[in-house]
């Protein structure tokens, strides 16, 4: 934050999304939308940096000089292998009945310049790669060769809208697109075909509980198809 | 309402017990307003940010606002439960000394919680990150991570970890980023 490197810690919980604060300041600090929302640095926000969700053999295929955090030795017990449906499970505070979704069920959740859109993830995963546009921007939600990572791309290629389809071959993971049918990897570049060696635009996405994105996007729209 | 008109002999012997009965009323009055202050700024935004429980913006910002204040604050309210200990102490009976002295400690107890971090006990954070290279991590492939990939620089954290420490402060190429889940 201006140039000052700041250091968080866990510092309590509002409806089920942390809160943190930074050592340097004291300042409240809102996780899912990295906002400062009390304190001296009250109004201002972190930069978002580009993450993914996937599953380790994904990403070990992608980054082959990558490192991957080690356990804390002291306090490996206390993760949980099944914190997903464990998570699953647990009550929640806030919810939104009118709406067509439950509380947990797991959507992905994108803004394209603070217009939001939630894609259920039983819907996106049963459908990718799925093609939708958000104020004016075409985009493409891909679910990976491992049926849990997903990347969101802007589905523009040389300054035209593209249109992308999942190879038939089962054997070999890509993506075609409908103008060169060159083909394309999971990580939005091309492999083959004359679009060789491009690689699309990523779009910052995020695998979230429907009534966490619910309530810090009380504007967002439902994907339905 | 009209002092003149009272017998004066019985209002000359009161009088002169009176300075301290005020006094000693005022002293209690502000070691409870101190007493309770103190313990107030620990247990209000501890009630408030409380999992499991709805958060409303009034109450919330309460709860920051009186936290941000706890480490001073308490701090001043104690010293003053303090002094007003030591003074109160001698002039009054046992039950009195009892309810002194078990303020005092709850009092003492605010003050401390209000320096430490509770719910660092809950999830403990990781200090000083260590990282494996991906060939020698024992991870299952199937596993779910959150990855980052800054300057060519490709970094994992397990899913199964970050639900449990929530934070991790780490750099990547040099720039200072917060993982968190």
């Amino acid at each position: 934050m201006n140039g000052r490197a700041l250091h968080f810690y866990l510092a309590g919980i509002n409806n089920q999304n942390f809160l943190m604060r930074d050592k340097e300041t004291g300042t409240w600090w809102q996780q899912i939308t990295g906002k400062a929302i009390y304190g001296p640095l009250g109004g201002a926000a972190l930069d978002l940096v580009l993450s993914d969700e996937l599953t380790f053999g994904q990403w070990r295929s992608e980054s082959p000089s990558g490192q991957v955090l080690a356990p804390v030795v002291k306090y490996v017990k206390e993760y949980d292998p099944n914190w997903e449906p464990d998570v699953a499970k647990l009550p929640v505070v806030v919810s939104f009945p009118g709406t067509e979704l439950k509380s947990r069920d797991v959507v992905v959740g994108l803004t394209i310049d603070g217009v939001a859109r939630a894609y259920p993830w039983e819907t996106f995963a049963k459908q990718s790669p799925v093609l939708d546009r958000v104020n004016g921007t075409p985009l493409l939600l891909v679910l990976g060769p491992d049926g849990k990572s997903f990347r969101v791309f802007i589905a523009r290629l040389d300054g035209q809208d593209a249109e992308f389809f999942l190879q038939a071959d089962p054997q070999t993971w890509s993506l075609l697109d409908s103008a060169t049918a060159s083909q394309w990897n999971f990580q939005g570049c091309a492999t083959s075909g004359s679009a060789q060696g491009k690689c699309l635009a990523r779009i910052p996405a995020l695998k979230d509980y429907w009534f966490d994105w619910r309530n810090y996007h009380p504007e967002t729209t439902i994907y339905k198809h | 309402m009209n002092a003149s008109s009272s017998p004066a002999p019985p209002l000359r012997n009161q009088a002169s017990r009176q300075p301290n009965r005020r006094t000693s009323f005022w002293m209690w009055t502000t070691f409870s307003l101190s007493a309770i202050a103190a313990i107030g700024l620990l247990l209000i935004p501890a009630f408030v940010i409380r999992p499991f429980t709805h958060q409303s913006p009034g109450p919330l910002w309460l709860a920051m606002a009186l936290r941000q204040r706890a480490p001073l604050g308490t701090l001043i309210a104690g010293l003053a439960c303090l002094i007003f200990v030591f003074v109160l102490w001698r002039t009054v009976g046992r039950w009195r000394k009892s309810l002194l002295a078990l303020t005092l400690l709850m009092v003492i107890f605010s003050t401390v919680m209000s320096r430490l971090n509770y719910f660092e006990w809950m999830f403990h954070p990781i200090a000083g990150a260590q990282f494996v290279a991906q060939a020698q991590s024992k991870l299952d492939p199937k596993e779910m991570i959150l990855a980052v990939n800054l300057g060519g620089e490709a970094r994992a954290y397990p899913i199964s970890q970050m639900a449990y420490h929530h934070v991790l402060n780490d750099v990547v190429a040099g720039v200072p980023i917060a993982v968190t889940y």
